[in-house]
């Protein structure tokens, strides 16, 4: 599905109109963010959240509060601070990580607006890691922190400790004839009774030693080079799966044993709420639909464990979890 | 019983007879699902999940509907085959550490 999702063009201000995590988006044209849908499906009622480059308009909505901040996250290496996310009304959430820069979420999410980083070339990469999922979870959804790919019109999650191998299954699964639906949070909505997957940012991020390993013919399948960050390359997909009903999600954890796959029966609750995206948002509302959301996926035997070792082939891995699938649809 | 946070406020302390003859009801902040191993129950107000394991999560359910924490003993009892005297020291306990938590509150409503 390739239809746009249009709106108005504010005025005097150049947009461009994308989907991700259930949201419509209108984007400043200055902003570029590759990865991201264009369906007309999304969850979250008009308007669509607007993304703006405006440092100033984000400064003077900040400096005229008259409460003091709530610090609602920080996300720490070591002593150093990675991520801040800081509330006031009726400012909203502040978002700052370092090297990227600031990013202010009105408090009903339908407005994001960008202070960059001087000098910071990426800067952009915070709003499909961050910041639009956060704006998603404000906006009604609940953000899991998993590889999403669609696979025979189900969606796949994968979900782990960083390292755990995600993006490395997600693309053996994108090469074993899926389509990716995040690298890293998929966003998902309940709806009469059934769990939805949105598409989050179809960028994949592989170790440049992985993704030198493939085939030409399978770095293609992943999309279009799109640069490196770091030790990661990226691949862009200028196309997105639409939502798709929950599949499963897959569980990673580490094994000494043979890879293993087992669909489970009493799975953890807590497990489950610590593989939900966002930490920031504590509202009644918000936490009462994460425990639906969990006990939906429980309830309708969506959890799997995934048991590995580390260094196993990902491909492998990916054809365990299409043969598990099919005795468990069955 | 697992949760977030052990900070805790503190709760008239009651004799066992007098929170027998209590009627308890969740508060309309606290909600709970139940899973195949553990019931969570999340307090909307301070935002803290906890866990019961299935039989305090039943215990929970049985008192939300009793009339009194006592008149909860004898359904209990049956459902378990155990003496009546564990029952309503489990229950107790678990009376007390929910209320403590403010997972339960006492009410005012006529207990008959």
């Amino acid at each position: 599905m390739t239809t746009p999702v249009e709106d108005p063009p504010r005025a005097g201000r150049e947009e461009y109109s994308r989907t991700a995590f259930g949201l419509a988006l209108a984007i400043d044209a200055r902003i570029s963010l590759p990865g991201l849908g264009r369906s007309p499906h999304t969850a979250a009622d008009d308007p669509p959240s607007h993304v703006r480059l405006d440092p100033d308009e984000l400064n003077r909505r900040w400096e005229a509060l008259t409460t003091t901040p709530l610090r609602a996250r920080e996300l720490r290496f070591g002593e150093t601070v990675l991520l801040t996310v800081d509330f006031a009304e009726p400012a909203g959430y502040l978002m700052w990580a370092d090297g990227f820069g600031r990013i202010l979420i009105s408090p009903d999410g339908t407005e994001l607006l960008c202070e960059p980083e001087p000098g910071s070339n990426g800067w952009a990469n915070i709003l499909p890691f961050q910041a639009l999922p956060l704006a998603a979870t404000i906006r009604g959804l609940e953000v899991m922190h998993a590889s999403g790919v669609v696979l025979d019109d189900g969606a796949v999650l994968v979900a782990g400790p960083p390292g755990a191998g995600k993006s490395s299954l997600a693309a053996a699964l994108v090469r074993a004839g899926g389509q990716l639906l995040s690298d890293d949070a998929v966003a998902l909505q309940l709806r009469d009774g059934a769990l939805i997957a949105h598409a989050g940012s179809t960028v994949l991020q592989l170790r440049a030693s992985e993704g030198e390993r493939l085939s030409a013919d399978d770095r293609a399948a992943l999309g279009r080079h799109a640069g490196t960050v770091g030790e990661k390359q990226r691949y862009a997909n200028d196309s997105t799966p639409d939502p798709a009903p929950l599949a499963g999600l897959f569980l990673l954890a580490h094994s000494d044993e043979q890879p293993a796959v087992e669909q489970l029966a009493a799975v953890d609750p807590f497990e489950l709420i610590a593989s939900t995206f966002n930490l920031s948002v504590r509202s009644p509302a918000r936490l009462q639909r994460q425990l639906e959301v969990v006990s939906a996926i429980a309830a309708d035997k969506l959890a799997h464990r995934l048991r590995v070792q580390p260094g196993v082939n990902a491909t492998e891995l990916a054809a365990m979890i299409q043969a598990h699938l099919a005795v468990v649809v069955a | 019983m697992r949760e977030q946070s052990a900070d805790m406020p503190t709760v008239p302390q009651l004799s066992d007879q007098e929170l027998l003859a209590t009627r308890v009801r969740l508060p309309q902040h606290v909600v709970h699902r139940s899973f195949v191993a553990e019931t969570v129950v999340l307090n909307l107000r301070t935002g803290k999940y906890h866990g019961l394991n299935p039989t305090a999560g039943r215990m929970l359910e049985v008192l939300d509907v009793a009339l009194t924490v006592g008149d909860a003993v004898p359904e209990l009892t049956n459902e378990y085959g155990v003496e009546r005297e564990q029952i309503e020291r489990d229950l107790l306990t678990l009376t007390r550490g929910l209320l403590e938590r403010e997972l339960i509150v006492a009410t005012d409503d006529d207990a008959g």
